[in-house]
Parts: structure tokens; sequence; C-alpha cells
């Protein structure tokens, strides 16, 4: 295993459920113009962890697959910030990302949560949080936060206090 | 009446004329199915050009084809979402060009009512008595309606994930079968045997949500092999698509997805159906051209089971049109400031009569 910085963590995650609940954590914490970027095989919960996230954002519509429409817009009751909810699958590149208005999306004011991000990596800002999700076996699914800059650094801090405590 | 519909919601340009909202003078429908299916999806910069190649010779060919002019025309109807932004986009500016420049009312319109009133144009049209439950499913929405008017409508369930037509496409892409899922699944599930899998059913709770993401995640888990130890890094540039295992039989894996999911949601309809007390049951969508789905619910259903014919099912703009009618009945009518809406929910389409 390898040696992790403090902007990294190691989860183990032993079902979809927890999955979820890992989700609702992190979903608690975020603020406007962060960019999550959930990266994982079919199946390795990149949606599960994201319906967590609005859940524990308070987004008032359920979050589902974004596969169908690309992208999904949250609002939450409290405040006028928006989460938006990616699959960029079929993401080729700049142009489809331009004809989804991916630009304007990052330089707006909510939180971005990308799945399949490795398709549009060149469009990603530099400081972001990569979630990587991997299938271990039936329902246990590792996963690595790795936060980059100094916003992520500290977001997988907080995520790791809310989560463990420490 | 003639209501001009236009969709371009996602990857069909179509256009139609309907009269008095049950009778298709013309309906065309160009589909780049042919264009995205060997990238086995979508793209949106794709569809988005396509859409606006397409756009004016469709509707020419629709007007044409019912034997009509645009002064003929006594509103256009047009798909405002949801649906994919770039997509949408190129039918709602064309729809609003025509009405600056013919003068005939717009009218917005919810693609989801517009697959709701896909039911209004089966021909010969039987009256359809209020409550009735409908099904939507289709590639990009799995939702369960309680209708108690037109335009009054109550959301009982819907996807907790994946939408069921998505869930086909998916599990189409694990089986390498061509895209769409749906018709390429059928087709395999026709060939094998259902019972060949145990794969997990609806969970046996009160509420008329669906979820297919732990099926979708079954099938995987059946069918493929683990992926290399660098693809499970996530290491960039390695491929991700799933093998599949060579001692399975694709037909039997089809037909046991099939199967599960078609049970999912003739389970969550009847019930709902019965604890609506309902008069029918309805459903709609690209889905609803299933043929096993066709005949459970017919068969799990004590209720009369109403679908549309094959090409209504599909995305088609005589839905659209037939949606416009009703609403200009109404008294609703939308001008030029009307944008596209992405993330529309139907229940805030709702009006009253």
């Amino acid at each position: 295993m390898p040696i992790l910085k403090e902007s990294e963590l190691d989860i183990i995650s032993h079902s979809e459920e927890q999955t979820r609940r890992l989700g609702v954590r992190l979903g608690a914490l975020l603020l406007p113009g962060d960019v999550i970027c959930l990266s994982g095989d079919m199946g390795a919960g990149k949606t599960a962890f994201a319906v967590g996230i609005g859940k524990g954002w308070g987004a008032t519509t359920p979050v589902t697959s974004p596969t169908f429409n690309l992208i999904h817009e949250h609002r939450r009751e409290k405040d006028t910030m928006r989460l938006y909810h990616l699959d960029c699958y079929r993401l080729r590149g700049p142009a489809d990302a331009e004809t989804i208005g991916l630009d304007d999306l990052f330089n707006r004011r909510g939180a971005l949560i990308l799945e399949w991000p490795e398709n549009i990596s060149v469009l990603l800002p530099k400081e972001r949080l990569w979630i990587e999700l991997r299938v271990l076996e039936l329902t246990r699914r590792n996963f690595i936060l790795e936060g980059t800059g100094k916003r992520y650094e500290e977001l997988v801090n907080k995520f790791r206090e809310s989560t463990f405590g420490v | 009446m003639y209501i001009l519909g236009i969709e371009t919601s996602c990857d069909e340009t179509a256009a139609a004329v309907v009269i008095d909202g049950k009778t298709i003078a013309s309906n065309i429908v160009a589909s780049q199915i042919d264009l995205h299916a060997q990238y086995g999806g979508v793209f949106p910069e794709m569809a988005s050009r396509a859409h606006v190649e397409a756009i004016s010779p469709v509707v020419e060919e629709a007007l044409r084809d019912a034997g009509i002019g645009y002064e003929h025309v006594d509103a256009i109807a047009v798909t405002r979402g949801p649906g994919l932004v770039g997509s949408l986009l190129v039918g709602v500016n064309y729809a609003k060009g025509l009405a600056l420049a013919t003068g005939k009312p717009l009218l917005g319109i919810n693609h989801l009512e517009g697959h709701v009133y896909s039911l209004w144009l089966t021909q010969p049209f039987r009256e359809i008595l209020f409550p009735v439950v409908v099904l939507i499913v289709s590639g990009g929405h799995s939702e369960l309606l309680l209708m108690t008017g037109h335009g009054q409508y109550q959301r009982l369930g819907g996807t907790l994930d994946d939408a069921a037509g998505e869930a086909f496409d998916k599990v189409g892409r694990i089986l390498g079968l061509p895209f769409p899922g749906g018709p390429n699944i059928e087709r395999a599930a026709s060939l094998g045997n259902a019972r060949a899998y145990n794969f997990p059913r609806a969970k046996r709770d009160d509420s008329y949500d669906f979820s297919f993401s732990g099926l979708k995640t079954a099938v995987l888990r059946e069918s493929t092999v683990p992926s290399s130890a660098a693809a499970r890094r996530g290491e960039r540039g390695t491929d991700r698509t799933p093998k599949l295992r060579t001692d399975i039989s694709v037909n039997d894996v089809a037909a046991s997805f099939q199967s599960a999911l078609v049970e999912i949601l003739v389970e969550k309809a009847t019930r709902a159906a019965k604890a609506y007390q309902a008069t029918e049951v309805l459903m709609a969508g690209g889905v609803s051209a299933n043929s096993l789905l066709r005949q459970m619910m017919r068969s799990a259903s004590e209720l009369p089971v109403r679908y549309p014919p094959l090409n209504l099912c599909t995305d088609n703009a005589a839905m659209i049109a037939a949606a416009g009618y009703f609403r200009y009945n109404a008294g609703l009518r939308d001008d030029l400031s009307l944008d596209v809406a992405a993330m529309w929910p139907l229940t805030s389409a709702s009006y009253d009569r």
C-alpha cells in the first residue's frame, strides 16, 4: 500500500449504502466552484456516490445517472448555489464540451461532479478533488481521494474529520 | 385545428402535423441512429450539427406530406426540454423563427408530456378516462405518473439511478451488442433462456421508485472478467471496456436481464394502478416498444393496458403536436422569449384547463 500524503485518503466501502453515506459526508462540505472528479469503471459506484453527494448537499431534485442528458443541474433550498452533475463518457473533446457549455460551468458559482473525467482531462482545472473508485469484489469498493490545490487539501482533511473523526 | 410539432431533444430531428390532437396528417423523423451507432452512443456536438442540417428539410417535408402551407398552421409546438441543450436549441430557435415569420402562436412542450400524448394518437381511438397511471420508459427517463386530467400530472416514482433504456444500452455495451441496446437485447433475448441467471429484482418496498444500477452491476459481474490491474489502478490510456467472458451465453444473459427489468417495471406500475384506482395502465417511450414488457404488463394487470404503435414509442414530433393541441385548448401560449429547459420535471409543466 502506498504511503499517502495528507491530501490523500484511502477508504474501503463494503456496500452501496456505505458508498452513498460517504457521498453524503462529502456533499455537506461542498462550496461554490468545487470540482469533484469521479473516476472508475462501470459499476464502480460513481452514481451511487453522486447520489449521496446530492443528499448531503441538500438537492431538492433526486440525483440520478446523468448519462442520457449528460448534465443535470440541481438546486437546494437554503441558497442559490447549484450542483452540476456531468457524465463525460460521451464527450470526446473540446467541441463536445463546448456544446454542453462546460467552460461556462467551470466559471459559474456551482459545484461540479464529473463522471468519466479522464475523457476531458485537457479541459479540467489543475486544482480539483480526484476520486478513484475501484471494484474489489461483489459490493466492496476502494476509494482513493486525492486533493490538488489548497482548497482540495482542506476538503480532504475536512472529509477525513467528518468521516473518521480524526 | 392544425398543430405543427417540432422535436429535437436528443438524436432524432422530427416534425409533424397533427389535426385536433388526434389525427396524424404527417410525421417525419430523421434519425441519427446510423451516425451514432458507430460510436456506441449519442455524441452531443455531432447531434446538434446533424439537427442543424436536417431541421429545415424535415419541417418542410412535414408540411408537404400534410398537404398544407404555413398559412394553415394554427400553432407551432416545440420540445423545450428535458434533453441535450445543444439539440434542444436547434428546434426551439427554429420554431421561434417560424413563429416570428408567420405570426403563429408558439408553445413550448415538455418532452415527457409529448410521450404521454402519444397515447392519444393511437388509432382507432377509444376515449381515455382519468385517472390513469402512466409509465414512461425511455433512454433518458423512467417515470411513473398519475394523470388525473389533461395537463394534470402527479409523480409517483422514478428511477433512483439509471433510466430503463439506459440500463438496456449499458448492458448492451457489456454484452458487446450494437447500439442502441433495447432492440438488440430484445433480439438476443428471444434466443436465450430467461431463467439461466437469477438477477436481482425490485426491492420489495412500498415506493414506486425504480433502481436498475444493481441489476446492471450484477450482469457485469456475471458476464465479464475483472479488468486488468492497470485498468483497476485507473492508469490513463488503459482500456476500461469490460471484457466479456468466453464461457457465457450472451443470449441467456440478455434474456435473464430483460426479464428482471421488465418484472420491476410491471410490479410497480400494476401496484400503482391498483392503489390509485386507475382506469387503465398507459405506457409510452422507447422501452414501451419492448414486446416482453407489453406482454407481461397485459398479463399482470387487471386493468386495460394501452401503449402506442411502435413508430410513436420512440421520439417523434406528432406526440409534441398532440400535447401542443391540449395546451393550446387550455389557453396556454409562449412568447419569443421561450428558452430551452434541459432539466424540466413534468410535474412543473402541469396546467389547469
